[in-house]
């Protein structure tokens, strides 16, 4: 088994009755970032859970590096670094003083870790704060903080559990360099969830798209906006009240055609949405149309989540939802 | 596995020095029991000097020269019980915090993680002690203080087996209130158990008061009372005793059976939390 991280039909279903993970089959190869995508109760920390050996599968199985982690836990633990989705600092230490004891838990000498230490705050911009009481640090910080102690030991897996929740931008993008550099030039694989459609899309080679504890799709971002979504032209005219869907509707290449409500703009699903701006065009002026505006939208990972699952994107950042929610309408997915 | 030890140790011992609270009552509390307790509670001064009951209190001390001796060494025992009730809120709080998951994903050692927490508690569970029993000697040079006047000359192995015994108490205590962390998940269920425990153990033990003042049924509980057995062997060896049917050796094997007994539940049970659901 070469895979870094390989699952076969996984599932958890809690005492009580939930099944949290259903069915999860998913293989990441050696120096990859792989995303685990899903929306709230997911399954996302269950399976995150289930991969480092703090939760026993109620079927299916797991291995890291081959190792069945059900079998052979302490071999696991020995090969993984784990960033939880809640903070695990203890706020009577120190940044220093905590990042000391998760290297020594995982049996590293003081001589071994200082060096790392030092290196891990500075990549995470903590050493200013290095010698406070992580009670007094922000929640940005303590973020930062519980990353540091995922990686202080230099483990060859790293799994992340929304490594980026409450971080600012500013903080997130150093945080992707991070993650890039140590898959980059450490050959790290990673293995991360996370609520954020732009961080899988623009820091994940390969992701998997979970709901309901099961895996919909996966695919390389690329790839799965692809077979998933469609572009498309959105046309405002000058007139908001003319029907444009008699029009449009008899183009060429034209998948589908809806109107914006309240919006008095078209959207027009195409193959290719570049090369049909000058079809939309001719059409109109032929028609006697005049065109105030045409746009195009390449597919997003919103979109694909939501032909996957029937259901919109709920995530935190509520600009990109409401642009993508106005650019949709109501038509095809209506009442949400 | 020495490592993660000693990483455990390091991290307690950080938790209980940034705690000022912890540290200044492990100081003040010994030293409050025997100033105002065993200050103002005299069994001898109830009576006037040579009158008969004064004799039957002498020998109800078992040889100790007066109350105050009697009861510093019994303060001992209540010091230690005292300052190991609390060992058990770390595991609680880790466990509250999602401290002790981090600590099950890490590869150290199970038994090095139980061995840390429990040395570490131990030890903070008995140097309050050995402060309260250095407080009731020192009394004697005070003028106005009664203070803890021993013998003169205690052997060696005295010595020894009063520092067993000690270290053995305060293990047993510590695996026994480690337990209760271990297995519970509320504060309010901790403080409970440990508030129900305290009392009981102490007055059915003779830390406080002679076994010839209870009655039958009590006397038949303390003598298996673990702060019994250990204060047994400090009087034995500080006084020049007489009346105790056992050597001091005999006690300290039974106190041997309590910490052994107390400290592999402890373990069980540190394992068990640690074990993948
Ligand atoms: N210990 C538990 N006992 C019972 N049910 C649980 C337990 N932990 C989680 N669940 C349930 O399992 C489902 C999946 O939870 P999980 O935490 O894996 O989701 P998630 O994808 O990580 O969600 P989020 O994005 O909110 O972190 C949820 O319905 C949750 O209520
Ligand atoms: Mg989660």
């Amino acid at each position: 088994m070469s895979d870094a991280i390989g699952t076969e039909a996984l599932g958890k279903t809690y005492p009580g009755g939930v099944e949290a993970v259903a069915d999860v089959t998913l293989s990441v190869r050696p120096g990859e970032i792989y995303g685990f995508l899903g929306p709230n109760g997911a399954g996302k920390t269950t399976t995150i859970s289930m991969l480092t050996t703090l939760l026993r599968p109620t079927h299916g199985a797991a291995w890291v590096e081959g190792i069945d982690v059900t079998l052979r836990p302490e071999e696991v633990r020995r090969r993984i670094g784990l960033v939880f989705q809640r903070s695990t600092a203890d706020e009577t230490l120190t940044g220093r003083e905590n990042l000391e004891v998760a290297a020594g838990l995982n049996g590293l000498s003081p001589r071994e870790s200082r060096p790392r230490i030092r290196e891990v705050l500075s990549r995470l911009d903590l050493t200013d704060a290095a010698d406070r009481k992580a009670s007094t640090y922000s929640g940005g910080m303590l973020r930062r903080l519980e990353i540091a102690a995922g990686i202080v030991h230099d483990p060859s897996i790293l799994f992340l559990d929304e490594p980026t929740l409450g971080l600012d931008p500013q903080g997130r993008a150093g945080f992707w360099e991070y993650i890039r550099d140590l898959r980059g030039n450490h050959g790290v694989t990673i293995f991360l969830t996370t609520h954020y459609l732009e961080e899988a899309d623009r820091l994940c080679d390969r992701l998997s798209i979970l709901d309901h504890g099961k895996v919909l799709a996966t695919g390389t971002p690329s790839a799965l906006k692809e077979t998933l979504a469609r572009d498309a032209v959105v046309v405002r005219t000058s007139d908001p009240s003319r029907d444009l869907r008699p029009v449009l509707e008899r183009l060429p290449g034209v998948l589908a055609v809806e109107a914006v409500p309240g919006d008095g703009a078209t959207r027009v699903e195409v193959v290719r949405a570049e090369s049909f701006v000058p079809v939309v065009v001719r059409a109109c002026d032929a028609a006697g149309i005049e065109i105030a505006s045409v746009a195009t939208r390449k597919p997003s990972l919103d979109e694909v989540f939501l032909s996957m699952t029937g259901r919109e994107y709920r995530e935190e950042s509520e600009g990109n939802h409401r642009e993508f929610a106005a650019a949709f309408g109501s038509g095809r997915h209506g009442g949400r | 596995m020495y490592r993660e030890f000693v990483t455990v140790l390091r991290r307690e011992y950080l938790k209980w020095v940034r705690v000022p609270i912890w540290v200044a009552s492990a100081f003040v509390v010994p030293v409050l029991y025997l100033v105002l307790f065993g200050q103002a509670f005299d069994l001898d001064r109830l009576f006037p000097a040579g009158a008969s009951g004064s004799v039957y209190v002498s020998r109800a001390l078992l040889g100790a020269p007066d109350y105050f001796s009697y009861f510093a060494v019994g303060m001992v025992a209540f010091v230690t019980l005292t300052a190991s009730l609390y060992s058990g809120t770390g595991v609680l709080f880790d466990k509250q915090l999602g401290i002790h998951q981090r600590i099950v994903a890490t590869p150290a050692p199970r038994s090095a993680l139980f061995a840390g927490t429990l040395a570490f508690r131990a030890f903070s569970a008995a140097w309050p002690a050995f402060l309260a029993f250095g407080v009731a000697l020192a009394f004697t040079g005070v003028p106005g203080l009664v203070g803890l006047s021993v013998r003169p000359s205690v052997s060696p192995l005295g010595v020894g087996e009063i520092l067993l015994a000690e270290a053995l108490l305060a293990l047993m205590f510590t695996a026994l209130f480690l337990s209760f962390g271990y297995v519970l998940d509320s504060n309010e269920a901790y403080f409970g158990i440990t508030t129900l425990l305290n009392l009981p153990i102490l007055f059915t033990s003779n830390a406080l008061f002679p076994e010839a003042t209870m009655p039958a049924w009590l006397q038949s509980v303390t003598a298996y009372n673990p702060a019994s057995l250990a204060v047994n062997v400090m009087r034995e060896n500080l006084f020049a005793t007489r009346g105790y049917p056992y050597p001091p050796e005999v006690y300290l094997l039974g106190l041997l059976g309590w910490a052994a007994a107390l400290v592999a539940l402890a373990l069980y049970l540190s394992a068990r939390s640690l074990r993948v659901r």
